[in-house]
């Protein structure tokens, strides 16, 4: 519309000052439709906001399915908070320490001698950097593979249908699009009276990046993310305190049989736990860290000096600048942005998925809502079974779950019955000399219908998927246990847990 | 009215075989349905007894699903029977007509079948014998086209029961498949219906829990961000939606003013102060377009922005008016400041900010140091602009209240 306005000339010369200096957005746009570039006018069906693991699998999903699609991504890399700070670097981190570890300590009884270990943080770094680096250009091969137009840039919505991007390389761009998936993702929840700056009171996405071992460490949250990060600089030398404000470490969806037992074998690997402890005050200003902490319940106060603080006490919905308000989207109480069950916001061509909206923060819950969300939009229908998305943690021994536990169930009232094996009876379990934890199943009474799965040991992560398989589809333990599991494998304990669950182990 | 095909929605009646009290037997034409592309016969499934045509001869676009007509046991009393109300159409869940009616002590395979039970169903499980093809809803006894469970082949086998009996059970399972519960519930050895609300259950778990959803409190209540130099003193008044004003005590500019005076000899007026603390306060101002969130505030609060590029310049010029020179005291004592608690939970109420417009503007002065010399800055902001509005009141404020020797140095 500009260029039938704007005689040809002014429009060369209107070019020049874009490019050096900045000038009023107008100009910039105008510049791109001048050049033949997207112009504003060409419609998407779909444009993406975030190119987290939401984000970036719709999109792709969204190419495949022939879509016209644009993924708007303000990080400069792909993948999101999973694949950059979180989900990926963590194992990384995990598995080589877990390694440090081992080789320190636990070779002499298998028969290994070792000279001189040390530890080289910097190469355990470049490590995790390369397996990060190497999975996010993977996304954009994908994208480029799926057609997808990946937008360097911070998004805000001007219009219902209309989304302005900042460049990353400077200047604006104007995105129409028939549908809209908001996929902003979450960022860690900050203590009140804490300031991070990622060095001495640090979130998850310092934790996977400092540059020497702490020598003392606290972690506020005993949840997922501050056990596996805890342990990561546990094995690596720190002293490492958890404290947290409720009774079980964990959080909520863990069993809390399995709570406890993993607790017991943390503990033994030198791991120190606060439980029903609340963190009052915290003050960084001095060399280190001091907190200032009481039994929740009221008790004496005490101070906890550290090196390092991390902060591990939960994420939040991440929307900030994303000009929700412009268009009249409501969030809640706690930030999550308004959906239905079709991930629709009350403009019904807007949708959100992952981390921003409700449901457990999880990159897989997120992965499949994308999926599903571009079926809704293309199909009429998509599929989530929010009962079946399994929870890992990643300590080691790893800890899984898939479905409900002992408290939910009570709470609700359903009449249950529960079978357990531990890894000590499991002969791979004890050819591998890793012989802590269990598998424990709850299922109904009456019908055995297997109502929740729990895991702590060796491997747990990989064998909850046979869980959550089994949950999708309503079997009962019995199922399970007349199912052939090959031997001798860590999975014939999983097997045996369900036969002790309707009847009896042979094992144990 | 049963689906004859996989695409058929609505068909018409073409005629009954059958009268209301007859009795027939399997393999019987109950009636003839017609669809736009075929004419065909219904069967009887088993032996029963017709209770009540509900949609007559010649009825047209029955929608696949509707009730047409309601059939009962060969021996029940057709006096005695009352018809149950008919669920709403095509979505009614065969499956729980059935469970009800099954009598768990009477585990005959007749009675399991679903079309006529002792109760009077409803007729959509009429199937047809030619249109088996055409798969029914889940919930109600189907064949069986996975692999039968291990533990439902154990049973059956256990109980002396052929596996082609699994086809006559209904299934709760997900997409219809046969679960353990539901043998168990066939067999009489779980209360009958224990099976399908568990099932119920479980579906309603697998689904987003959207309950616990308040919606956040709309943006415009929220209190302003507290500057960082001040915290509580920031105290400012909306007179109407679209005007800000906030009370600056020039006191500080007018005492640097003198030690100027006195040491450099040179007069600068109040108006170069003033001037240079907008010129300064404009200066990478909050994008109108990203206006408040909670989130945004925690974190202003807690200097964890990193996103730069959400700040422009802005081009605000304050107007000044001065104060009558008693202020009111008596109403600002009591009012509860909103504190950060509320400002996270999104409790800062309304009520509050509404309140406060009522009030005159040396009122809310009160409470502050602001003493002599104070004067109220304000500027008119669109819809939208509050905020950026507010911050920018604010840095003029803290300019001239706290470090107005700065401006011209």
């Amino acid at each position: 519309m500009l260029r039938t306005l704007v005689p040809r000339a002014a429009s060369r010369s209107a070019t020049r000052p874009c490019a050096s200096i900045l000038q009023p957005t107008g100009f910039c746009l105008f510049t791109y439709k001048g050049r033949g570039y997207a112009t504003e006018a060409a419609e998407h069906d779909l444009v993406i906001i975030g190119g987290g693991v939401a984000g970036y699998v719709a999109a792709i999903k969204a190419g495949q399915e022939g879509m016209k699609v644009a993924c708007i991504e303000k990080r400069g890399a792909l993948g999101g908070t999973c694949l950059n700070v979180g989900c990926i670097p963590s194992k990384s981190l995990l598995n080589n320490s877990f390694m440090y570890h081992q080789i320190l300590h636990d070779t002499k009884k298998r028969g290994i001698d070792v000279g001189d270990v040390k530890l080289n943080l910097k190469q355990m770094m470049a490590a995790k950097n390369t397996s990060v680096d190497g999975l996010t250009k993977g996304v954009e091969f994908l994208f480029k593979k799926n057609k997808v137009e990946y937008i360097k840039g911070t998004a805000a919505f001007s219009g219902e249908n209309e989304v302005k991007v900042n460049l990353t390389d400077g200047g604006e761009q104007t995105l129409r699009a028939k549908n809209i998936i908001i996929a902003t993702g979450s960022e860690a929840t900050p203590f009140p009276g804490l300031t991070i700056d990622e060095k001495k009171v640090i979130t998850s996405t310092g934790a996977i990046a400092l540059e020497s071992v702490p020598e003392k460490m606290v972690v506020i949250g005993g949840g997922i993310i501050g056990l596996e990060m805890g342990s990561v600089w546990s094995r690596l030398g720190s002293e490492v305190t958890v404290v947290e404000f409720l009774g079980q470490i964990g959080g909520p969806g863990m069993d809390a049989e399995i709570s406890k037992t993993t607790k017991k074998i943390l503990e033994k690997q030198g791991m120190k736990f606060k439980l029903n402890t609340k963190v009052l005050e915290g003050d960084a200003n001095g060399e280190g860290v001091k907190l200032k902490v009481e039994a929740a319940k009221g008790g004496k106060e005490e101070t906890l000096d550290a090196d390092v603080v991390l902060v591990a006490i939960g994420r939040r919905p991440y929307t900030a600048g994303l000009g929700l308000e412009n268009i009249g989207l409501e969030v809640d109480n706690k930030g999550r942005i308004i959906i239905d069950e079709q991930y629709r916001t009350k403009l019904p061509h807007i949708r959100v998925i992952g981390d921003c909206t409700f449901g457990p923060m999880l990159a897989h819950k997120a992965e499949e809502e994308a999926v599903a969300a571009i079926e809704y939009i293309k199909k009429g229908y998509g599929h989530v079974n929010y009962n079946a998305i399994p929870s890992v943690m990643y300590t080691h021994p790893e800890v899984a779950w898939v479905g409900q536990n002992e408290a939910e169930l009570k709470e609700q009232g359903v009449k249950y019955k529960t079978g357990s094996f531990p890894f000590s009876a499991n002969s791979r379990a004890k050819t591998n000399l890793e012989t802590e934890g269990m598998v424990k199943f709850i299922a109904d009474a009456e019908t055995d219908r297997i109502l929740g799965i729990h895991i702590v040991g060796p491997n747990a992560g990989e064998m909850i998927a046979e869980g959550v398989l089994a949950l999708e589809y309503g079997a009962s333990s019995e199922d399970v246990g007349r199912t052939s599991h090959a031997h001798p494998t860590l999975a014939e304990a999983f097997k045996e847990a369900a036969m002790s669950t309707y009847g009896k182990a042979i094992h144990y | 009215m049963p689906a004859m095909s996989p695409t058929m929605t609505e068909g018409n009646i073409a005629s009954w075989k059958v009268k209301e009290g007859d009795s027939f037997f399997t393999g019987d034409v109950l009636l003839e349905i017609e669809t736009d592309k075929a004419q065909m016969d219904v069967e009887a499934q088993d032996d029963g007894k017709m209770a009540k045509i509900i949609q007559q001869d010649g009825a047209k676009g029955v929608k696949v699903g509707t009730r047409i007509a309601v059939i009962a046991e060969t021996d029940d009393d057709l006096s005695s029977l009352s018809i149950p109300a008919e669920e709403s159409a095509s979505t009614s869940s065969p499956q729980e007509q059935t469970k009800s009616g099954v009598d768990a002590s009477r585990s005959s395979e007749s009675q399991a079948e679903a079309p006529p039970s002792s109760k009077g169903e409803d007729t959509p499980p009429m199937e047809p014998s030619q249109s088996s093809s055409s798969s029914p809803p889940p919930g109600k006894p189907q064949k069986q086209t996975y692999p039968l469970y291990p533990s439902i082949a154990q049973l059956l086998h256990e109980k002396g029961l052929p596996t082609s009996e699994a086809d006559k059970i209904p299934a709760s399972g997900p997409k219809g498949r046969l679960l353990k519960g539901d043998v168990l519930a066939y067999l009489g050895q779980i209360s009958p219906s224990y099976s399908s609300e568990q099932s119920a259950r479980i579906t309603k778990l697998g689904h987003l829990n959207l309950n616990d959803a308040k919606p956040a409190p709309p943006k415009e209540a929220t209190p302003p961000p507290s500057t960082k130099a001040q915290p509580t003193t920031a105290i400012e008044l909306e007179i109407t939606e679209t005007e800000i004003a906030v009370p600056i005590s020039l006191s500080s500019v007018l005492s640097v003013q003198k030690r100027i005076q006195a040491t450099l000899g040179v007069t600068l007026p109040l108006s170069t102060f003033i001037t240079r603390a907008t010129e300064l306060a404009n200066d990478e101002l909050p994008r109108s377009t990203a206006a408040s969130t909670a989130d945004e505030l925690f974190n202003d609060v807690l200097g964890l922005n990193n996103v730069s590029s959400k700040t422009s310049r802005g081009s605000y010029m304050p107007q000044i008016t001065a104060l009558p020179g008693t202020p009111f005291t008596a109403t600002a004592g009591p009012q509860r400041q909103p504190d950060i608690y509320d400002i996270l939970t999104g409790k800062a109420s309304s009520t509050v900010a509404s309140k406060r417009l009522d009030e005159p503007p040396a009122g809310i002065m009160a409470g502050s140091k602001a003493g002599e010399a104070t004067n109220v800055f304000s500027v008119s902001a669109a819809k939208g602009e509050e905020k950026r509005a507010r911050v920018f009141l604010e840095r003029v404020k803290t300019i001239l209240q706290v470090e107005p020797g700065r401006l011209i140095l």
